[in-house]
């Protein structure tokens, strides 16, 4: 990046980029340089964004995918900081878990839609437990290595100050001290999680992913790239409001 | 046998002449016998003697590596020695702890807040929270930092952060005080200015100080007793090779005759070794 562009003008530059790239599709679309059965024309996807709003089927779908996606992210999440956490703490339970962990670590979320409908059927239970998976992993990596990195000199002041009990060095030490790399894992398990939702919801779960299959199935591409805006506008909102939580919680620092 | 504290009395700006006539502060606060230390097999320091009287200042010099911080860490019982005992007897009254230490870096939490870090270690002493907020600002006022109470750390100087490293410390009333180079990561002039705020401090508080640190210069300064650990043989664990008695007045010791012979010769023994 180019250190003596201002701010607004690099934000300036960014829309211009992306005015540009909707014109081009725009106009190689209606010069016939691309198949319309490709892809929509960008000039109708307000019109169809309409539609399924008065319909009341994109309430419906986005309020079913934000259930799947806040359970699934609040179960993944809270489990991935926990066992992260014991596990950079306990070293016998580090070593007991160390070779499950290298062997489920690799398995992608999207690998357990078939125990998730055996257990689960085909229902939004199903759906969060796919998402929490991947959230799960992101969360105990971030958390396992923030605790592992602390300064160790912390410790000793916790020990010299009379803060000797796991509980104490625990919230007193061990979680702040880790709490940038905590909500890093958190941040990047909001975004992973989301992405795990429209595949969570292809085989049949209600959900913005549904609704995308059943667009496909009738080559209405509009509705499909509505819904892709959707998941994008969602994220950002998402990203949003917790860069703001975590701007708050680490005032701390420089 | 014990005086309890009825009141919130600040002990730690109460003139001497009260606070030593305290029925336990009669006995050594701090009684070290026979301490070897080591890593394994490998004994570093062996032989240490050492007992410490309420308002006594000890200062540790000798070589680097010899082992000073670790007698200050097996002193306070951070560190388990190979042989020999370490007693601290803890002291009876309420919301104080025997003992607390000033770290080399100030090593305050950047999470907490400047009071914060003070309180740090009276919590888990029954204080009540208004208890221990003044508790904290007591010492806070003491270093001249009660205005940055509400602070960041990272927003004060290196010498802010180590007064705040004081106060700390001192917050817990401790009968013994342990200092591990405390001034070395200062620059001099910053450094100068806390050597003195530290003989002033001595006036206003009952603790017994063990103050370790390279500059012969500044334990000749500070101390009444120079503690000076040192190799006799190549090979052997270093030992206390001499302790010396400063009968100096406190004030503008640096400006009298006898100062700087006394550093010289505290630098000749530790040459020698």
């Amino acid at each position: 990046m180019n250190p003596t562009m201002t701010r607004s003008r690099r934000s300036l530059l960014s829309a211009a980029g992306l005015v540009a790239f909707v014109l081009l599709w725009e106009l190689a679309l209606r010069s016939g340089l691309l198949p319309g059965s490709l892809v929509p024309l960008p000039s109708s996807i307000p019109q169809v964004f309409w539609y399924e709003l008065i319909d009341g089927i994109w309430l419906d779908v986005v309020r079913s995918s934000l259930v799947h996606y806040s359970v699934g992210l609040l179960l993944g999440s809270s489990l991935g900081i926990t066992v992260g956490v014991a596990a950079a703490l306990l070293p016998r339970f580090d070593a007991l878990h160390a070779w499950l962990a290298r062997l489920l670590r690799p398995i992608p979320p999207l690998a357990w839609i078939p125990f998730a409908i055996i257990w689960f059927g085909i229902n939004p239970s199903a759906a969060a437990f796919i998402i929490s998976i991947g959230v799960f992993w992101i969360n105990y990596f971030a958390s396992y290595s923030a605790v592992h990195s602390i300064d160790p000199s912390f410790d000793e002041v916790a020990q010299a100050f009379g803060q000797r009990r796991f509980l104490s060095r625990l919230t007193k030490v061990n979680l702040p001290a880790a709490a940038p790399g905590i909500l890093g894992g958190l941040r990047a398990g909001l975004g992973q999680g989301w992405m795990t939702v429209v595949a969570a919801e292809l085989f049949g779960i209600p959900g913005i992913g549904q609704r995308m299959m059943e667009a496909s199935s009738l080559l209405a591409t509009d509705i499909v790239v509505v819904y892709m805006l959707t998941i994008a506008g969602l994220y950002a909102l998402f990203d949003f409001l917790f860069m703001l939580i975590q701007r708050r919680l680490l005032r701390w620092q420089p | 046998m014990t005086i309890a504290m009825t009141t919130s009395v600040t002990t730690s700006i109460t003139p001497p002449s009260v606070t030593t006539a305290r029925a336990n502060s009669t006995g050594p606060v701090l009684n070290a016998r026979d301490l070897s230390l080591g890593f394994g097999h490998t004994t570093v320091l062996a032989g240490v003697e050492l007992a410490l009287y309420p308002r006594e200042f000890v200062a540790v010099v000798g070589a680097s590596g010899v082992g000073k911080s670790t007698l200050l860490r097996a002193l306070a019982g951070l560190l388990a020695p190979q042989t020999g005992e370490v007693d601290i007897p803890a002291g009876k009254e309420d919301g104080t702890r025997a003992w607390s230490m000033v770290f080399q870096a100030s090593r305050l939490f950047p999470w907490r807040r400047v009071r914060a870090n003070v309180e740090l270690g009276l919590e888990g002493l029954g204080l009540s929270r208004a208890e221990r907020r003044e508790r904290a600002m007591q010492p806070l006022t003491l270093v001249g930092l009660d205005a940055y109470a509400d602070r960041w750390p990272h927003t004060l100087s290196g010498g802010q952060q180590q007064r705040v490293g004081i106060a700390r410390a001192l917050a817990v009333r401790p009968r013994v005080l342990f200092m591990d180079e405390p001034f070395a990561s200062l620059d001099a002039i910053t450094r100068r200015r806390l050597q003195q705020e530290l003989i002033a401090l001595r006036q206003r508080t009952e603790a017994a100080i063990v103050f370790v640190t390279h500059d012969i210069e500044e334990a000749v300064l500070l101390a009444d007793r120079v503690m000076i650990l040192g190799n006799q043989e190549a090979g052997q664990p270093a030992r206390v090779v001499e302790t010396l008695s400063v009968n100096l007045p406190l004030d503008e010791r640096r400006d009298l005759p006898d100062f700087a012979p006394l550093v010289q010769r505290v630098e000749a023994i530790i040459g020698n070794h």
